[in-house]
């Protein structure tokens, strides 16, 4: 026990024992909530994380005594590998490189990713069904539709693209400009943008600026992993387009993780 | 037991460690977390909404979690490893046959590595999609983003390191592709690898990135990210009105 402060020595009377330091914005956590919403946080937040903890350790523990990491031969710069491919969180990036300009694939497209996922929070700024997944039961399904969209649009311009691509098609006629950066870029933005479009056109009363970055967010990542599979999983010898239960030289994608 | 806990909680020894008592009482469970360096991140009382397994999915905890664990991984190998051209890829191939656990070591090492890609996309999407990247939490949704460029450079930095043909042309590939900018393009790749080809003077520099540059920035954004979830309210469940 500390010893209990002799009150009436150190507040005499009339003293004013607060003062209003500063007026904060900040959301408060508990207002509008009764002691009812909330429990002490040991142990169960402590319990919880352990546990999370203990279980991402025990699975990646099992996975490692039964999978070996691969290891080839000594590094040879003289002879190269076939597929040469990049780690498999960048061939995403690698495989948009087949289909058009590597200073669009590789540097303005990443470049764009980046400043569009940065600048999400400050262009959609209404807190209302924060902390609520896909905040209303409509933002869940144009994510629903977006995502199945993108799925289907992806892969069919990616086989498109290497069945009939640009590059080739008008070689000579046109310059390279516009088969390797103008024709590619804006193919893939529109198909990109079409569902946010559809929302901002066509359905304008009833859409709000979160129901838009949900469209274009979900055509992103669904994007992101479409173009990273179809590089890590169907890409074989030669960097051509295979299935990946059929590749040629025993060529194994996994090997490569 | 009772008696036993009681002199122990109330000794001089315990006392001198931990500033509360045994926390099975509330004052006791609020200085726990007051007076603890690790738990004092978190507030004393919990929204439950917040704990709820169907909001965070405890995903932005695993990364953590992740981090560390590659942090002591990464360490241990350390004591084997030499970023020499002539000495790296025979280090490696004797850590897995000749020291004791070295393949398991180097195991953990790696597939933790593509995990915390894996885990901290997956956390990404989590915030976006339950909304919570909204102000007040907008900057700390930049820090994510930093974070995640960093866990990719950090995992492409340690790609190298193995000097294999793997590690060899994916890293010749992947700078290829920061080569493609037409102005500072070239200067970029000459940067990161040190000379006009993937050689030792890249590999020291990947090294030197992936063990020291990389993972200090980490911890020093993942320190800020995580005050910042405390400072910006706790997680956005906690606006959730019913
Ligand atoms: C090294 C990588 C990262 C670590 C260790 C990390 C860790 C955490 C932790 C422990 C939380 C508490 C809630 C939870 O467990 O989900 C959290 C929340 C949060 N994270 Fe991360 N994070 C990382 C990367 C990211 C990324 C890439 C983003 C987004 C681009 C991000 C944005 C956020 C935001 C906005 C919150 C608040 C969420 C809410 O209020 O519901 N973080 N992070």
């Amino acid at each position: 026990m500390t010893d209990s402060l002799p009150t009436k020595q150190v507040f005499t009377k009339g003293t004013k024992t607060y003062s209003l330091v500063e007026i904060v914005k900040a959301p408060l956590t508990m207002v509008e909530k009764g002691p009812d919403h909330t429990l002490f946080a040991f142990p169960i937040v402590a319990i919880l994380e352990l546990l999370l903890t203990l279980g991402m350790t025990l699975a990646l523990l099992i996975f490692s005594l039964f999978k070996n990491a691969p290891l080839e031969e000594l590094a040879n710069p003289l002879v190269t590998t076939d597929p040469a491919k990049a780690p498999w969180y960048f061939m995403g990036l690698q495989e948009l490189l087949e289909h058009m300009h590597p200073t669009l694939a590789g540097v303005i497209l990443p470049a764009l990713v980046v400043l569009f996922l940065i600048a999400i929070p400050y262009i959609d700024q209404d807190r209302t069904h924060a902390g609520k997944w896909f905040s209303t039961p409509r933002g869940k399904r144009i994510t629903l539709f977006s995502a199945i969209y993108t799925a289907a649009a992806m892969p069919l311009f990616v086989i498109l693209s290497s069945m009939f691509p640009p590059r080739e098609l008008f070689r000579g006629v046109l310059p390279d400009l516009l088969t390797q950066s103008v024709i590619p870029g804006a193919v893939l933005f529109t198909l990109a943008l079409l569902p946010a479009l559809w929302l901002i056109v066509a359905q304008r009363k009833q859409t709000n600026t979160r129901e838009v970055m949900l469209a274009l967010f979900t055509v992103f990542i669904v994007a992101a992993a479409v173009f990273t599979l179809t590089g890590f999983l169907f890409r074989g010898p030669g960097f051509k387009l295979y299935l990946p239960w059929n590749m040629p030289n025993g060529y194994n994608p996994f090997d490569g993780l | 037991m009772t008696t036993l806990i009681n002199f122990v909680t109330h000794s001089r020894l315990w006392r001198s460690f931990f500033r509360h008592g045994m926390p099975d009482n509330p004052l006791d469970r609020s200085l726990v977390m007051t007076t603890n360096i690790f738990f004092h991140l978190h507030p004393v009382k919990v929204n439950v909404k917040s704990i709820r397994a169907g909001y965070s999915m405890g995903l932005g905890v695993i990364t953590l979690a992740a981090f560390i664990s590659l942090t002591i991984t990464g360490v241990l190998l350390m004591f084997y490893y030499v970023p020499s051209v002539e000495r790296a890829f025979v280090n490696i191939v004797d850590l897995q046959t000749k020291v004791p656990f070295g393949q398991l070591l180097r195991n953990l090492h790696r597939w933790g590595a593509h995990l915390m890609v894996l885990i901290t996309v997956l956390h990404m999407a989590r915030v976006f999609y339950t909304g919570a990247y909204k102000p007040p939490r907008e900057f700390n949704w930049g820090v994510g983003v930093i974070l995640l460029i960093l866990t990719l450079g950090a995992s492409f930095t340690g790609y190298l390191l193995p000097w294999d043909q793997l590690s060899f042309w994916a890293i010749t590939v992947g700078t290829s592709i920061a080569s493609y900018e037409p102005f500072m393009g070239p200067i970029i790749k000459k940067i990161l690898l040190g000379g006009p080809e993937v050689g030792q003077e890249s590999l020291i520099r990947f090294y030197a990135l992936h063990i020291m540059i990389i993972p200090l920035f980490m911890a020093l954004l993942i320190s800020l990210h995580l005050w910042r979830v405390r400072k910006d309210g706790g997680l956005a469940a906690n606006e959730v009105k019913d």
